[in-house]
């Protein structure tokens, strides 16, 4: 595991990203999650965020997001949840090949990995956020605006990425 | 022509169905949770299997470990309504299996053995 100082300064984390990135590392180091469960968990959260937002009355003005293409639109809304959650550094959303979108995340700059957070030391991946995302894209463009391609996120180097087919 | 590993992952779980009268639903998952190939009925929602069915495997091989039990060979679920079957097929993937009660446990483990055996060699 990295050296967690150096994470906690570089990654710029406040205590609530300490909290959930190492509790769900220590989840899955018992075993108790996995890929497939934080999948279904994170369509939850993304409900239970749509109401958090909805409560606190700043859920966007559909009508005033920008964007010409649905990928625009999708890019600037994941711009807003990002705004909220606070979840990653650097990242990017544009369309790849096949009609498909990428979202694409600067490893060592994301706030809430139990990997490289909390230091879970387990094979595979356990990154909560291409559901989290297309669940609350959807949830708060009020139509089925992404659809996850990938079932999970895929490792390539320091990049994290995860595939969408963007609907019209 | 060879066939795809998706159709041989579907043609040994349907003879493993086929072999053991009361085998309702079967499916082959990642140690990750995710669906790699399964029979299911459409009321059953993939996903759940997938996620469960590794999360009780890798729960069951830690407490085995942990509690000087050994390895773990397999884990069956008893419910009032049947059983549910799990065992790791190498290191990477899981068979999960849902079973009505009045199976014959002997030959569940049985041919359980000899599809896992298969599923090794096409994974």
């Amino acid at each position: 595991m990295a050296d967690i100082k150096q994470v906690v300064l570089e990654r710029n984390l406040n205590p609530y990203h300490s909290f959930f990135s190492s509790f769900f590392a220590g989840l899955a180091e018992l075993g108790m999650i996995n890929q497939g469960s934080i999948n279904i968990v994170s369509k939850r959260a993304a409900e239970y965020l749509y109401s958090y937002l909805e409560a606190k009355e700043i859920l966007p003005d559909l009508g005033a997001v920008p964007g010409d293409t649905p990928t625009e639109v999708a890019k600037n809304l994941i711009l807003y949840i990002n705004k909220i959650l606070n979840l990653v550094g650097e990242y990017d959303f544009k369309d790849a090949e096949d009609g498909m979108a990428v979202l694409m995340i600067a490893g060592n700059t994301c706030r809430i990995c139990p990997k490289g957070v909390g230091g879970a030391e387990v094979k595979g991946t356990l990154c909560p956020i291409p559901t989290l995302i297309e669940n609350l894209v959807n949830r708060i463009a009020q139509k089925d605006l992404l659809e996850l391609v990938t079932s999970g996120i895929e490792k390539e180097g320091s990049t994290c990425k995860a595939y969408f087919k963007v609907l019209n | 022509m060879a066939q795809t590993i998706a159709a041989q992952l579907d043609k040994t779980l349907n003879d493993f169905e086929r072999n053991v009268p009361h085998v309702q639903a079967t499916a082959v998952v990642s140690t990750d949770g995710l669906v790699i190939a399964s029979r299911l009925p459409s009321d059953v929602e993939e996903d759940r299997i997938g996620a469960m069915g590794a999360a009780i495997l890798s729960i069951s091989t830690r407490s085995g470990r942990e509690l000087e039990r050994g390895e773990m060979v397999r884990v069956l679920i008893e419910g009032t309504e049947g059983y549910i079957l799990i065992r790791s097929v190498g290191e990477y993937a899981i068979l999960v299996a849902l079973v009505e009660k009045e199976v014959r446990l002997g030959l569940l483990f049985y041919e359980a053995k000899k599809c896992i055996q298969l599923l090794r060699e096409i994974l």
